[in-house]
């Protein structure tokens, strides 16, 4: 049901009519004899030396039923997060109360269909491609949704005392041999961390270990502290795969914004 | 007065975070102060134009406001978190003459004034366009590589890119507010062309049209440590009667971070924007 509503918006909206730069060959990118991308050569590495987790990434995806859309793919636990952890999320009893509720309400309150931004673990398995630019002190995700970005300090800084909270929160990371480790804080209350409305609270640490296995497989493993909603820390692995010879189109939420008057519950 | 209101000082953020921490890789004088004037840092053989960047704002004073604006005034140019450049609210406004509008576009202009601005996307929360990115009073962070220069905006959490992987600019573009950019480096300045701009886009709070017809060429150069000139072309026949030229002076903004600010967070003001 979550489909029909939010994902028509998202995914289809999405679309472009016609592909812009979608047919020009990413440089950089090793390649077989018959020149296509070799996505299983080596992660490459930066000039300083670290693993360089640049390029275009794409949600790795899996067919499930969608209802109305039927058999669809659909980016793993984007929807739920609960079959990427053991026994499901250990939600308090009103988060998960809270989450049932809004899925039984098809998700119409999610912050997408007001064209607010994503939390920091939606948008790792959004439909829409994300952009990793990798400076020495800065890794930038440049996010195909409503084309924004999410910096992750990589100076040595260490994370702010008592942040404003914010959508994506405050993201310092460390190189820990071939991983990157991204430690967050600061984040608003009332997030949505999947598509049926697992929430986090302002008392959410999120951890994610980036690691670019081959040039072509990005893994991230995020793991989430927020006693406030959940009795235990767990964690979920997505994978993202890289999309080569493309680069991201425009995607403003709010042009031509029609659907938002019909979003039904039950 | 409203709608400047909204932009500007909904931006205001309560507690400063990492607003007091030292940017690495600035020179830095004997009393620990940045030393803008130090020459332009390099990266890969080029300059690196990598910062936080302000436009040079309007200095404070008695009357200050965003001067040049046509018609009506739009708020204060200093006070509060960000002074305005004079760019913000008339890209046009150190042009000898004003900006060279087609008769219609002129009329246009009269009218957004006359209406206060209520129709700017930007009070919609709608994107900015690749020019207006670089006038906001909140600032913009330049990230350099070698394939891409990016600029992310304080405004919206939104970024653009300028592709420098040696691509050219596409043939048919589908319109897009920030168009479809890419750059070359002549000498020490990256020489930036962008086509592909959707229509009805705003250039400054005064409401100055740009068209699908528009071609911008912007010309980066940073001149010293702490100074940034862009050097913005408008050619866009169909709604100017001949091309023109702004320099863009950017500050460096040291020992700062960007923050989150997200203008359809809480959103209430649109309703209540209205003209005469």
């Amino acid at each position: 049901m979550f489909g029909r509503l939010i994902l028509a918006s998202a995914l289809f909206a999405g679309a472009s009519a016609s592909a812009q730069w979608l047919n020009i060959t990413t440089p950089g990118i090793p390649r077989t004899a018959d020149g296509k991308p070799n996505l299983t050569a080596p992660a490459p590495s930066t000039a300083d030396g670290k693993p360089d987790l640049s390029g275009m990434w794409a949600a790795t995806t899996e067919v499930i039923d969608r209802g109305p859309l039927g058999p669809t793919a659909t980016p793993r636990y984007w929807l739920d997060l609960g079959p990427g952890v053991p026994g499901g999320l250990p939600y308090q009893p009103w988060a998960g109360d809270l989450r049932n509720a809004r899925f039984a309400a098809n998700s119409k309150d999610h912050p997408m269909t007001q064209c607010l931004p994503l939390s920091i673990v939606l948008m790792h398995s959004h439909p829409l491609s994300r952009k990793v630019i990798q400076i020495p002190g800065l890794v930038g995700i440049l996010s195909e949704y409503n084309m924004m970005y999410r910096q992750i300090f990589t100076d040595g800084r260490p994370l702010p005392v008592d942040p404003q909270p914010s959508f994506n929160g405050y993201s310092v990371g460390k190189w820990d041999r071939d991983a990157l480790v991204v430690e967050t804080i600061g984040f608003k209350d009332g997030l949505w961390l999947d598509g049926r409305g697992s929430p986090s609270t302002d008392a959410a640490k999120v951890t994610e270990r980036f690691r670019r296995v081959n040039f072509g497989t990005l893994e991230i493993e995020i793991t989430v502290q927020d006693p406030k909603a959940y009795t235990r820390p767990w964690s979920v692995k997505v994978t993202q795969s890289l999309m080569a010879d493309t680069d991201l189109l425009e995607f403003v939420c709010l042009e031509n914004e029609k659907d938002r008057p019909h979003m039904a519950g039950k | 007065m409203r709608i400047a209101a909204v932009i500007l000082l909904a931006v205001v953020p309560l507690t400063a975070q990492w607003l007091h921490y030292p940017t690495p890789g600035v020179p830095r004088l004997p009393n620990g102060k940045p030393n803008l004037g130090a020459p332009a840092p390099r990266t890969a053989g080029h300059p690196d134009l990598s910062g936080i960047w302000q436009l040079e704002p309007v200095p404070c004073g008695p009357g200050a406001n965003f001067a040049g604006l046509s018609g009506a005034a739009v708020g204060p140019g200093c006070g509060g978190d960000y002074g305005a450049g004079r760019e913000f609210g008339n890209i046009g406004a150190r042009l000898a003459g004003g900006l060279p509008y087609q008769p219609w576009a002129a009329e246009l202009v009269k009218q957004r004034s006359a209406d206060f601005g209520k129709d700017d996307p930007v009070a919609w929360c709608k994107p900015a366009g690749a020019l207006r990115l670089l006038t906001f009073p909140p600032y913009r962070k330049i990230i350099q590589t070698p394939a891409v220069t990016v600029i992310l905006s304080e405004r919206d959490v939104t970024f653009r890119q300028i592709l420098t992987d040696g691509r050219s600019l596409p043939k048919d573009p589908e319109p897009s507010w920030n168009g479809y950019s890419v750059g070359k480096w002549q000498a020490d300045t990256l020489v930036v062309e962008t086509v592909g701009f959707r229509d009805g886009t705003w250039l400054d709070r005064s409401g100055s049209p740009m068209t699908e017809a528009a071609k911008v060429t912007e010309k980066f150069r940073r001149t010293n440590f702490g100074n940034l000139e862009i050097e913005v072309t408008v050619d866009d026949p169909k709604a100017y009667t001949k091309p023109w030229t702004v320099r863009l002076h950017q500050l460096l903004v040291p020992d700062t971070e960007l923050l989150d600010y997200y203008c359809q967070d809480n959103e209430k003001d649109a309703v209540h924007a209205v003209g005469k």
